[in-house]
């Protein structure tokens, strides 16, 4: 499909989408903006998997379909590969990016808040950007006939790593 | 001449149908569509015969009835896509470059942000560019 | 599993056995007769043995012993190829009847998906089909290319009662009477021959019978020859547990009783008769007839050496005649003897050995190109491997080879072809290769409907049960042989498989196949009468949107007439035309809250409560819950469910729409509504319950005392619509209780196009209850149309006369308010908020009969000074109490006055609540609200703007400068006059009105400005001035237009501009008590033409324009003025001249200032222009309210540089001050204070002695430190330009 877009453009419009759910609608309700960010995600992931997989035969398997998150889906949207992909074969995925791009130009100083507290905030302002991405993996999965829940570890950055529970 | 092509959603639930005929045969293409959902489902569900082209997204020819042939097409998103035609050889090469198109008309369209998922697909755009990629098809198969 | 188990291996064991031929005399039938059978009927039960035990030896000497067998009699009338015409009028019979007994579960609901799954499939298939296919192979019989059909044995049967028996036999058996198949030589003439005498014990003993038996014995040989006697019971009553006969009579009537004369002897001898007749003749000799044939065949044909010269033969006789079915075989024909062969041994189970001789076989008719013959050997071939369960691919190789040849050869063929086609559906079966079965099913079904549909149907049920189900195959199926049995008008197989149709397309979006199946059932149920049933289906299609336009016509078309045909008035329950838009359900009634017009209906409840809260009474539960206020306002608690009171209506609005294309005509639209009335207060509750109760049986059979509900208890409006083709309509739809009780509003109901209604029903679809505001959700929807119907309550109309929707700004009309009471009771303790007083005030009584705006002139017409008695300066009333006395009657009308003052141009929604009890205290609600909503939208009229600049010539005097700019498009107003509202300041006009402008009218989108002067009003001393807080305002007018209302003035310390004015002071947000440094004006004026834009109200009105909070001391608190002489005459010639000056300082701020004077030589006038400039500036920001336009500004700018710029030119000559250069002086508040000056001058000329300084700061209390922030507590001024002009004197 080759279709290409802005990177910066990409980038500044999700920072802009998170910002006014977390900040503006839902203001200090955070589950909730984050439910949104997740649906919106899931739409997009939706669309994208249909176009994504013109041209290719059906995934016989679930890790087939997984792949090809990890290998052409990921690289059609973030120029790059999933680094590592971990599965327990009872329908839990791990997928290691080690420099997720959407989190790689983001930096919170913790200092600005006091300790404990501060690093939680921060991690949670972070995590409030990785619905978006959790929500395309549903998306696309799910329009593959695979429900699932997914979930995003950034405990080690920039490496963020997603993990895909299967509805069995 | 290809007489009718259908989009049939992963619940079974037909989204579009259009014949290219005249006649008033809306109700015998609606069930010959209908029945061709069981071959994709048989095909799809126990691949021993399809043999080696097991997961391929063109499912070839489904059945032939008295006097059409019916293709089918299965989309990594349980979409069916359906051909119903009249020619009575029409080369495989012909039916995989019409559903390559129409996949890609079908993406196009699911992409229209008027488009509900799962609901019928009334977008006037997608009408015109299947008619074109229709007419395509006859003139491929003719030269 | 053992094939001989499987229900192929059980139709062959029963079709394919040896054939008796039976030949009789007319007494012997006589005899069975009288038990109401035939000879072969009455034997037939005994034919089939289950364990006959007879030891067989195979060809190859194998001994085995046969267990299950059976022999088939027949007639040797009927040893024939049946007529087919026949053959398919005994089928057809078998259908109708069949279909005839299907038509109780017609009427049946329809079958679910997965029951049809999960049922196996006898239960699944019709039982006639097992009977149907037996008789359809039936017809196939005795053909002559197959032996199995040809008879074993011929039993010959004479009564004793016949003469001369043992001749009888031999005629028996004389040619012309026996079948075709042994005269025509297909078959071996000389066959096993059995003589049977039958004798009737009804007639006798059976010695005779004996007799002649023995004759036999001598002349037919012992062991060939029978006695059988029947009819042993005397008087043939015997009844029979379980009818043997049943099976075999198709056309027995259940009445007549069969084998009435047979008791259970007859029944043995019978049996032994049978039993041996197949073990002692038939089974023997066929053996011996396989073991003859065997050797005749592997004499000729065995071995390689026959083979061979079999096979050069037959090329030899290469040019047979007949292409078509090959050469005539002849019995003696050694093909023909093969086929015996090998269908003996079939029928003896030694497959083995029949499979071989088939195998010979069908390579010499292959050869021979006798395809009939030849596919009747495979066919047989695959039933053998079937028989066998060996090689399944070879059997059905073999079965398909048959049916494919059989096809090819002729009409007849066909038939085989099915007869073949059954068996190979059979054994497809038994292999669960369903879906090939289903295929095999197709291929037979011919071009005869009849037929195809039977085949076409088994085919569905064959898709249903393969694994996994092609469901929709089978509906598909079911559908084509539906169409087939329409074709041969079996309607009602028609309707049982389209039904059946419906399970598998229940529930999905094929909404074309699903009309077609709907619309097909339901005509063919009208064609069969049941119209209920078809009305039932014919809804389905009738909301069918996606169809066209004229296909949407047709099918309303047959419904209306099958709904006619019903002949009742059709009632449905959810009928799907029109749609109902449940969500958009909306229900309005007032409990003691009332509503003066639809749009007060549509406003946010939380809105009026706010409003409320100071009117209504127990304000704490106010906040809470409507409900706990009732319930502490009501005699009785009702919890959850609203009130409304006996005589009002109930608004409900529901929206429908028109799915099709065409209009649909409604009419009595109408609410299903139910009141029980109240037994007693204490089980209200329970009576509600049952209500409910009711309401749920009610609406599911829809009982007719919702369509003649009865008008006593309640009324209901009843609207008539047509809604156009994808149309919607909001209905309003109204119900009146007329009895106390618990009104439930259960459903819609109409009447479609006169002849259908069609019911909805409410709970079943979400409610939203405008009314309830937040807490809608707290209730459950049946709850939000349950009603507390309680007894009659006055109730207050109200509407404001005649007010204008348009207006221009400042327009002030005078208004009615008029309330209407209905009811015979009276009403008393109105209250009264309106939400905005700025636009909508209160007048009082008095207003009423008062011409306006006469009333509002002065009385005296003079320009002098009225005070503002103090006490009118309280804050406007935000709950006007209407007076004591004030009781709205019964049926009365009560008028009162108000007053609209367009304030500010822009939309304005005016909210009016009346609060009003009612008299008499027993009444179920102490108290209501009326609401009233109006929208007004205001255009900006005139832009009024004042400047005040303090005056330099003289003290406490200041220039107010006036800016009027029209800001509207059409109308020209007048300026009438304009009053200033303050302590102790006075307007006056610069110069006298005429002088400057004849009339001050201002065409649409003029601007004028003027000049007017403020002043001190001298008449009130200081002390009372300074000291008292509250001081009375006074008003001063002047009158700016000498035209117009007669010269006369308008007071505006009358109300109601007193009391907008108040409004708008507040509006401001300044306190009342303004100080001293602040001036109102009020502007009045009026439109000139009287010519108006629509809408816009042309009643004589006064405009008026409050600007408020004018600040006088802009500049600064201190003001000075330099008093002297302005011309001298002096000799320079002897000295220079002294110039004494005298500067009178005032300090308008109420606290002590300091000032210093400092008197700079050297001119600054550039300088002190920029500053003065400056200050102006400041002063304009301090002064002004409303933004006015950029040129004015450039105005006033221009206008305030004038003042310096002429003189500054040829102000350069020197000057000195003398004395102290810099003066101190302490100023105590609001006084005068005079500083001596004095300069030298040198030369004569003009001096502008504006070159000082003032500098002053105020000494603040520390009490009042925040007093005043607004102005600057220290400043610097830059003198006044005071020109002193010295003359040399001579």
């Amino acid at each position: 499909m080759g279709r290409e877009v802005s990177e910066s453009c990409i980038d500044s419009l999700v920072t802009e989408m998170v910002f006014s759910f977390c900040n503006r609608f839902y203001a200090d309700k955070s589950d909730l903006a984050a439910r949104r960010i997740e649906a919106i995600g899931y739409q997009v992931g939706h669309q994208l998997s249909e176009r994504y997989t013109m041209e290719r035969p059906r995934f016989s398997d679930h890790l087939e379909a997984i792949k090809f998150i990890c290998k052409d889906f990921w690289s059609e949207v973030f120029k790059k590969q999933i680094d590592n992909l971990k599965t327990n074969h009872r329908g839990t995925f791990v997928l290691q990016d080690n420099r997720f791009r959407w989190l790689s130009r983001m930096s919170v100083e913790p200092s600005l808040e006091t300790g404990q507290e501060g690093e939680n905030k921060a991690t949670e302002a972070m995590s409030m950007h990785l619905y978006f991405p959790c929500g395309i993996i549903r998306g696309a999965l799910s329009n593959l006939g695979i429900p699932c829940a997914v979930s995003a570890d950034i405990s080690n950055l920039p490496a963020c790593s997603f993990v895909i529970r299967i509805k069995a | 001449m290809i007489v009718c092509v259908a989009v049939v959603g992963h619940q079974n639930n037909p989204l579009y149908i259009q014949s290219f005929t005249e006649a008033d045969d809306a109700l015998k293409l609606h069930h010959i569509v209908h029945c061709s959902l069981d071959v994709i489902d048989e095909r799809v569900n126990n691949p021993k015969k399809s043999g080696p082209l097991l997961n391929e997204t063109f499912l070839g020819l489904l059945y032939p009835t008295e006097n059409y042939k019916v293709y089918g097409y299965l989309t990594n998103t349980k979409v069916k896509f359906i051909l119903v035609t009249t020619d009575l050889d029409v080369k495989d090469a012909d039916v995989r470059n019409f559903f390559r198109r129409f996949h890609a008309a079908y993406g196009d369209a699911v992409s229209n942000p008027f488009h509900v998922p799962g609901k019928k697909i009334t977008s006037r755009t997608f009408a015109e560019s299947v008619s074109t990629i229709v007419k395509a098809f006859g003139l491929s198969s003719a030269g | 599993m053992d094939p001989a188990r499987t229900p192929l291996g059980r139709m062959l064991l029963d079709e394919i056995t040896p054939v008796v031929m039976v030949l009789r005399t007319p007494l012997v039938e006589e005899a069975c007769g009288k038990n109401g059978l035939s000879f072969v009927e009455m034997l037939s039960p005994f034919c089939s043995f289950s364990n006959i035990d007879v030891p067989v030896r195979t060809a190859s000497d194998q001994p085995y012993r046969l267990q299950k067998f059976k022999l088939r009699l027949f007639y040797s009338s009927d040893i024939r190829q049946p007529d087919v015409q026949v053959a398919n009028e005994r089928l057809k019979d078998v259908i109708t009847q069949a279909g005839e007994k299907d038509l109780s579960n017609l009427s049946s609901e329809l079958p679910q998906v997965d029951e049809l799954l999960s049922s196996s499939e006898s239960d699944i298939m019709p039982s006639w089909f097992q009977f149907f296919n037996k008789e359809l192979i039936r017809t196939m019989s005795f053909s002559d290319h197959e032996a199995f059909d040809h008879p074993v044995a011929c039993l010959l049967v004479v009564s004793s009662k016949d003469e001369q028996p043992i001749n009888r036999f031999v005629d028996l058996f004389n040619s012309d009477q026996l079948p075709s198949l042994l005269n025509d030589g297909a078959m071996d003439p000389k066959i096993l021959k059995l003589y049977l005498i039958v004798h009737d014990n009804q007639d006798g003993a059976p010695e005779k019978a004996k007799k002649f038996h023995n004759e036999m014995r001598s002349t037919f040989g012992s062991n060939s020859s029978q006695l059988l006697c029947i009819n042993s019971s005397q008087g043939g009553l015997v009844e029979h547990l379980q009818n043997p006969w049943a099976p075999f009579k198709t056309d027995a009537s259940p009445t007549q009783r069969l084998g009435g004369f047979l008791n259970i002897d007859d029944f043995n001898e019978i049996k032994k008769l049978t039993q041996d007749l197949a073990s002692k003749h038939v089974i023997p000799y066929m053996e011996e007839k396989v073991r003859v044939l065997n050797q005749q065949v592997s004499a000729t044909r065995k071995g390689f050496k026959n083979q061979i010269k079999n096979l050069w033969w037959r090329k030899g006789k290469e040019d047979t005649p007949d292409a078509s079915n090959g050469p005539v075989y002849t019995f003696s024909s050694i093909e023909s003897q093969i086929r015996v062969l090998g269908d003996y041994a079939f029928m003896l189970r030694d497959y083995e050995l029949a499979l071989s001789n088939y195998r010979l076989i069908s390579t010499d008719y292959k050869l021979d190109k006798a395809w009939k013959r030849y596919a009747g050997v495979q066919e047989m071939m695959g039933l053998t491997f079937f028989m066998l369960d060996q090689s399944r691919k070879e059997a059905e190789y073999c079965m398909e080879n048959a049916f494919n040849t059989y096809l090819k050869t002729g009409p007849t063929g066909q038939q085989n072809a099915t007869r073949s086609g059954l068996w190979w559906v059979e054994m497809l079966k038994t292999r669960d290769q369903f879906k090939e079965a289903a295929g095999v099913y197709f291929r037979i079904s011919g071009e005869e409907p009849l037929h195809s549909a039977v085949m076409l149907e088994q085919a569905s049920y064959c898709y249903l049960l393969s694994k996994p189900p092609m469901l929709r195959k089978f509906g598909f199926h079911l559908i084509l042989s539906g169409n087939q049995y329409k074709k041969s008008d079996q309607i009602k197989h028609a309707i049982r498989t389209y039904r059946r149709s419906i399970s598998v397309l229940k529930g999905t979006t094929w909404s074309y196949i699903q009309d077609h199946v709907h619309f097909h059932i339901g005509q063919w149920y009208s064609f069969l009468g049941l119209y209920d049933s078809a009305v039932s289906h014919l809804l389905e299609v009738l909301s069918c949107g996606h169809q066209s336009k004229t296909t949407q016509e047709f099918f309303l078309k047959i419904f209306l007439q099958t709904v006619q045909k019903t002949g009742k008035a059709c009632q449905v329950m959810r009928l799907p035309l029109p749609v109902i838009n449940s969500s958009s359900l909306k229900v309005v009634f007032e409990d003691h809250r009332t509503y003066a017009s639809p749009a007060a209906t549509g406003v946010r409840e939380s809105l009026w409560q706010s409003l409320e809260e100071e009117i209504v009474p127990s304000l704490p539960a106010a906040r809470a819950n409507w409900l706990e206020v009732q319930s502490n306002f009501t005699s009785k608690p009702n919890k959850n469910s609203n009130m409304c009171i006996v005589g009002e209506a109930i608004k409900v609005a529901i929206e429908f729409q028109n799915p099709l294309q065409i209009s649909i005509p409604l009419s009595d639209v109408s609410l299903m509504c139910e009141l029980c009335a109240r037994s007693d207060d204490a089980d209200s509750e329970a009576n509600s319950l049952t209500a409910e109760l009711q309401n749920d049986e009610a609406t599911m059979l829809t009982t007719d005392r919702f369509l003649n509900s009865d008008m006593s208890s309640f009324a209901l409006s009843n609207v008539e619509l047509t809604l156009e083709g994808g149309g919607r309509k909001m209905v309003q739809l109204t119900v009146t209780p007329r009895v106390e009780g618990t009104l439930k509003i259960v459903g819609v109901k109409w009447k479609f196009s006169s002849s259908v209604v069609g019911f909805h029903n409410f709970v079943t679809g979400s409610v939203k209850k405008i009314q309830k505001g937040g807490k809608k959700n707290k209730q459950s929807p049946a709850d939000s149309l349950k009603f507390d119907v309680v007894k009659t309550v006055p109730r207050l109309e109200g509407f404001i006369q005649s007010l204008p929707e348009k207006v221009y700004a400042g327009e002030l009309q005078q208004l009615t308010l008029e309330l209407n009471n209905k009811s015979h009771l009276s009403v008393k303790n109105l209250k009264m908020k309106i939400s905005h007083p700025r636009y909508l005030n209160i007048g009082n009584q008095r207003n009423l009969n008062m011409d306006y705006p006469a009333c509002l002139e002065k009385k005296t017409n003079s320009a002098e000074k009225t005070i503002l008695e103090p006490h009118t300066i309280n804050a406007p009333r935000n709950v006007f109490l209407f007076p004591e006395d004030t009781v709205v009657q019964g049926d009365t009308s009560f008028l009162w006055p108000l007053w609209l003052h367009a304030a500010a141009p822009g939309k304005v929604s005016l909210y009016i609540i009346l609060y009003y009890e009612i008299e008499n205290p027993e009444s179920f609600m102490k108290y209501r609200t009326l609401r009233m909503l109006y929208n007004l939208e205001i255009f900006p009229s005139l832009d009024v703007s004042f400047q005040i600049s303090a005056c330099p010539s003289t003290l406490e005097e200041f220039l107010v400068r006036m800016d009027i700019a029209n800001k509207t498009s059409t109308r020209n107003f007048q300026i009438h006059q304009l009053s200033s509202i303050g302590y102790q300041w006075e307007i006056s006009l610069l110069q006298p009105t005429d002088s400057i402008y004849a009339s001050p009218t201002l065409m649409s989108g003029q601007a004028f400005s003027c000049y007017l002067i403020l002043k001190k009003s001298k008449r009130l001393d200081r002390a009372e001035a300074n000291g008292s807080p509250v001081c009375s305002l006074t008003v001063s007018d002047i009158q700016l237009s000498t035209e117009g209302a007669g010269g006369k003035m308008y007071d505006s310390s009358l109300s109601p501009v007193k009391d907008f004015h108040n409004v708008e002071r507040l509006q401001h947000g300044k306190s009342l008590e303004g100080d001293s440094n602040m001036v109102d004006f009020v502007l009045i004026y009026w439109p000139l033409d009287s010519e108006t834009d629509p809408g816009v109200s042309d009643r004589p009105s006064l405009f008026s324009h409050h600007e408020c909070h004018c600040s006088v001391a802009s500049t600064s608190p201190i003001s000075w003025v330099v008093e002297g002489p302005r011309l001298i005459h002096h000799d320079f010639s002897t000295s220079f001249c002294e110039v004494t000056l005298k500067m009178a300082l005032y300090n308008s701020a109420d606290a002590a200032a300091s000032v210093r004077i400092n008197t700079l030589d050297l001119s600054r006038n550039g300088d002190a222009q920029s500053r003065d400039e400056s200050t102006l500036a400041s002063g304009k920001q301090a002064g002004w309210y409303n933004v006015s336009l950029d040129s004015e500004i450039k105005v006033t700018s221009d206008v305030s540089g004038i003042q310096m710029k002429p003189l500054s030119s040829d102000s350069a000559s020197p000057f000195v001050w003398t004395g102290s250069s810099s003066t101190k002086v302490r100023l105590p508040p609001l006084s005068t204070l005079g500083i001596p000056l004095q300069i030298c001058v040198f030369s004569p000329g003009t001096y502008d002695l504006s070159n000082y300084i003032l500098q002053w700061s105020l000494v603040l209390p520390d009490d009042q430190g925040n007093h005043g922030e607004t102005r600057p507590s220290s400043g610097t001024c830059q003198g006044y330009s005071y020109f002193l002009t010295v003359l040399q004197s001579t």
